[in-house]
């Protein structure tokens, strides 16, 4: 990729429409070549914020719980878009993939390049790169499955997948297997479909899922589902691709302006993450308390669990130990707060051996010394939970019943928790949090929860509002912080002191939330009687 | 023939009882254990798949523990020669295996981004305490022959789904040494599968998913309309020890409780409650497991045949669904997913018991006996016992006994399934190696 300064002359565009129709063919492409055109500096800065909202629209979809392309999401995703002024990109990923109108080619144009651009600025970490795989797949699917199957067609031979259908023959040897096994399609339909025989390897999500006949390492794939062999091909260029980029990334930020833009990208994105708590230190003694009025259920299980069972397994550890560090718990009184609890069933020694170094790692001072980001409600959601565990989302993984008799013994009328389970009933586990939250909180505002650190700030927030004036306007919600494009170049300041009023402000707030607490202690119990 | 082989070399299980295993001297066992039990040379041939691809064995990553939990990682060794003087000269209680990796593992300080996997075999690890809720038998470390069934069922089902559905060949079992079963794929694909292949073929093969039902977990496994071809063949090969197993051994829903934990894997919350009555009503509390399953199946086949409701649609497949719930393979997938993850290598001795992690054939899993399987103590013995009538330790060149004094004992079957397996590996590596 080359970076240059070249101004285009407005006069040329029409010249370059015809050039760009045989270098963007078609809506839905591998991204195998970097772009080699010369892009202004301005337009690189606004073609890395607009890939960034995009991908931030695929990202609140997808924590809103929704399945990938079900009519909902598609529905979500639209009105988010246009909500965005990104309806170009909408028309990429409806039908009519190859149309020749030049404000489609020149989305294409945008789309191929801003791609390019955000490997820069994703290759540099591996969380930063899972995000940006897993949401640049998302886009990838929803582009592809607007093609017809003779786009699909053309696709596939158009980018070098040398795959032939069954024939007739070979079709019937596997026939009873196909039917049993294909996936989503009726026994009819599999009758009539075109199947490919490929390695397994190559659609490793049909795999994952059981979705398709395997034999002897061969996986048979019918027309629908080739998205999978595309998409895994697809994968692994962008995964190849961002590790290229990160061989490079040090040459192209030796110009600064690129390596601000970049930079800034970067920090817009961590900016919530919660791995170090700027605003306050919480006291370990004051987790029973708060457990109670400022985690989140899933937390509140975890940490119930490990005052009665006083162990907890490795990944109720992780979701635990990362959540409490993320809210201001201390290395040292995390330590303390695991050791004092563990040595209940264990000897000090044990502990020690076994448990302090997990601890120590996840605040980074053991083993790759990288400081833990707390788990965010998507993946505790996707957690699995087996025999003996506490972690994951109880509003996913507890059945309905005991999930009740749960919220009615937390103090929850009849109907309130009818209305949580309202929303559990249909799959919707953050909504219910969040109207978990409104409840507990005597709320007017139902906040949005996307990350437990979010709710327990949420919480801190609102308790030491009402503390303060009891009714007063509406509540402080948090903001998810959008970019705004189009080169200009202020608004990053802007975002910086948009970013420090925001951090005086909640630390003020949990400031005064901290004394409530504190107060609220020493009315009911005095700290030197806890017996741990 | 294997079987057969088997068979015919049954151990002096007498001596079983007369030499008890102490962890206190396994210390002072373990050089004489090393240096002339353990196969040495299997071993190599093993990780050194014939020195197919570069620097196979000697970027393998070897760990030890040393007494005290002393855990010495990133070994590697370069020769034969060098592993097994190391062993003999550390005696570690336990060696892992791990990957192999880009580079030598020793130097891991000195090299910029760390060391990086290349291939590692696909493992899989089940732990008899994942099934603490379907056993009633033991619980916890132990281990009897009723239980052992279950690992019975385990391996038929992954062995048999590893082979058809993906080809592989070269799976070799071990048993872990107190209570669980380890599986080691080691064809090239397999070595060569990466995070996300790893990933995929894991969750294939994981089907048992766990509810929460007021604070236990309830196994679950959905069969959906048209179950997979895999699921049907698991259930072919679990349905027929499922009365031996579930209800004569274990007599699982013997008791109120026992019936709770077939009523929780029901999942629907009236059908539930309609079961729950029609059992009290017809059966008595503690009622055989027997009789509550039969009830149960009747129960389950009138109400699908009678109107539509969820007996019809949703549980349609009710039956099948809990006794693959009960006795499909319970994986620890993050074993099986991790490319960094290191596993217990064959032939160790597990520290609690004394016994030999030896390797078994799936084909005669059943007659496996883990409570038999011999005793770093009673290995001693009997080479000594041999040594004893034949005097020919003595007398005899040490190198050339020592190649054979797993022949004298009753660890014998082990090396000779594990060199049956090898056996194929290399044939399989020539026939590879001659195409080209």
């Amino acid at each position: 990729m080359e970076f240059g300064l070249k101004k285009r002359a407005r006069h040329e565009v029409k010249v370059e429409v015809a050039s760009l129709e045989t270098k963007y063919p078609h809506n839905v492409m591998l991204y195998h070549y970097p772009p080699t055109e010369d892009v202004h500096i301005d337009e690189f800065e606004e073609l890395a914020l607009e890939r960034l909202r995009l991908l931030r629209v695929l990202d609140r979809a997808s924590n809103r719980n929704q399945r990938l392309l079900s009519d909902e999401w598609k529905e979500n995703v639209s009105a988010d878009l246009t909500r965005e002024g990104l309806r170009s990109y909408l028309r990429l990923c409806s039908a009519g993939g190859s149309t020749k109108h030049e404000a489609d080619i020149q989305t294409r144009r945008r789309d191929y390049l801003s791609h390019f651009i955000l490997r820069l600025a994703y290759c540099r970490s591996e969380d930063l790169a899972r995000w940006f795989v897993a949401r640049e797949m998302e886009l990838f699917r929803y582009k592809f499955a607007a093609l017809s199957s003779a786009e699909v067609k053309q696709f596939l031979e158009a980018n070098g997948f040398e795959i032939h259908p069954l024939s007739e023959a070979q079709k019937d040897e596997v026939k009873d297997g196909l039917y049993e096994s294909t996936a989503g399609q009726s026994v009819a339909k599999i009758e009539l479909l075109d199947f490919y025989k490929v390695p397994f390897t190559q659609v490793l999500d049909l795999v994952r899922g059981r979705r398709c006949y395997l034999k002897a390492g061969f996986a048979y794939v019918n027309t629908h589902d080739l998205v999978s062999l595309v998409g895994t091909k697809q994968q692994d260029e962008i995964e190849q691709g961002l590790q290229a980029a990160k061989t490079m990334v040090d040459d192209v930020e030796a110009d600064e302006r690129i390596s601000r833009t970049l930079k800034a990208l970067h920090n817009s994105y961590t900016g919530r993450d919660y791995t170090v708590c700027r605003d306050a230190a919480i006291p370990i003694e004051s987790l029973d308390q708060l457990s109670k009025t400022s985690m989140p259920l899933c937390m509140r299980m975890c940490h119930e669990h490990i005052r009665a069972q006083h162990h907890i397994k490795h990944n109720g550890r992780m979701q635990y130990g990362l959540f409490i560090k993320g809210i201001g718990v201390t290395l040292e009184d995390s330590l303390r707060f695991w050791r004092e609890e563990f040595t209940k069933k264990m000897d000090a020694d044990k502990f020690a051996r076994s448990y302090e170094y997990n601890i120590y790692h996840n605040y980074g001072k053991k083993g790759s010394m990288v400081n833990y980001t707390p788990y965010s409600c998507a993946k505790i959601i996707k957690d699995a939970t087996g025999p003996g565990d506490c972690h994951g989302c109880p509003y996913k993984y507890m059945d309905q019943g005991s999930l009740k008799t749960k919220l009615s013994s937390y103090g929850l009328s009849a109907s309130a928790v009818d209305e949580v389970m309202s929303f559990v009933s249909r799959g919707h586990y953050q909504i219910a949090c969040g109207k978990y939250f409104q409840i507990t909180h005597n709320s007017t505002v139902e906040p949005t929860i996307i990350h437990p650190n979010n709710y327990f700030e949420e919480s801190q927030i609102t308790m030491g509002n009402r503390q303060k004036r009891t009714n007063g306007p509406a509540l402080p919600k948090a903001r998810i912080k959008d970019i705004k494009g189009h080169g200009d170049r202020s608004m990053l300041m802007g975002e910086d002191d948009d970013e420090l009023w925001r951090i005086a402000e909640t630390q003020e707030r949990i400031m005064q939330s901290q004394k409530d607490i504190s107060e609220a202690f020493n009315d009911d119990l005095d700290l030197t009687q806890i017996d741990y | 023939m294997q079987v057969a082989d088997q068979e015919n070399q049954a151990p002096q299980q007498q001596t079983t009882a007369v030499h008890a295993y102490n962890p206190e001297v396994l210390q002072d066992m373990l050089p004489v254990y090393y240096r002339r039990l353990f196969p040495h040379l299997p071993f190599y041939r093993w990780l050194s798949y014939g020195s197919s691809e570069d620097a196979i064995f000697s970027n393998r990553e070897i760990s030890f523990t040393l007494p005290d939990d002393i855990y010495i990682r990133y070994l590697c060794f370069d020769t034969q020669a060098e592993l097994e003087k190391e062993i003999c000269s550390r005696n570690p209680i336990k060696i892992d295996i791990g990957p192999v990796m880009h580079t030598k593992p020793k130097n891991h300080r000195s090299i910029p981004g760390g060391l990086t996997p290349v291939q590692r075999e696909l493992v899989f690890d089940i732990d008899m305490t994942d099934y603490d809720d379907v056993r009633t038998c033991c619980s916890g470390a132990e281990v009897c022959l009723k239980c052992w069934k279950f690992m019975v069922l385990a391996a038929r089902v992954l062995d048999v789904a590893l082979r058809e559905d993906f080809g592989f060949e070269h799976i070799i079992w071990i048993f872990s040494g107190r209570r669980g079963i380890h599986c080691w794929v080691c064809d090239h694909q397999a070595r060569h599968l990466d995070a996300r292949g790893r990933y995929a073929v894991a969750e294939y093969l994981n089907i048992i998913t766990y509810a929460n039902f007021s604070g236990t977990n309830s196994p679950r496994c959905a069969m959906g309309e048209r179950p997979h071809h895999s699921l049907k063949r698991a259930l072919k090969i679990v349905e027929p020890m499922f009365e031996e197993v579930i209800l004569e051994d274990q007599n699982l829903f013997g008791t109120p409780k026992g019936v709770t934990k077939l009523l929780n894997m029901v999942h629907d919350d009236a059908a539930r409650g309609e079961l729950e009555s029609y059992l009290q009503k017809n059966l008595e509390d503690g009622a055989h497991s027997r009789l509550i399953w039969e009830s149960f199946n009747k129960y389950a086949s009138s109400m699908r045949t009678s109107t539509a409701n969820a007996w019809s649609r949703k549980l349609k497949n009710i039956v099948s669904e809990v006794q693959l719930g009960l006795l499909y393979p319970r994986l620890d997938i993050n074993v099986t997913r991790g490319f960094n993850h290191l596993l217990k290598a064959p032939f160790c001795i597990h520290p609690a018991t004394g016994k030999v992690c030896v390797p078994f054939s799936v084909s005669a899993v059943a007659k496996f006996d883990p409570t038999t399987v011999p005793t770093i103590t009673q290995l001693l013995h009997e080479i000594n016992a041999f040594d004893d009538k034949s005097k020919s330790y003595m007398e005899a060149p040490e190198d050339k006994s020592r190649i054979k004094d797993h022949k004298k004992t009753s660890m014998f079957k082990g090396v000779v399934v594990f060199e049956e397996f090898l056996r194929k590996l290399e044939r399989n590596q020539k026939s590879a190696s001659l195409q080209f």
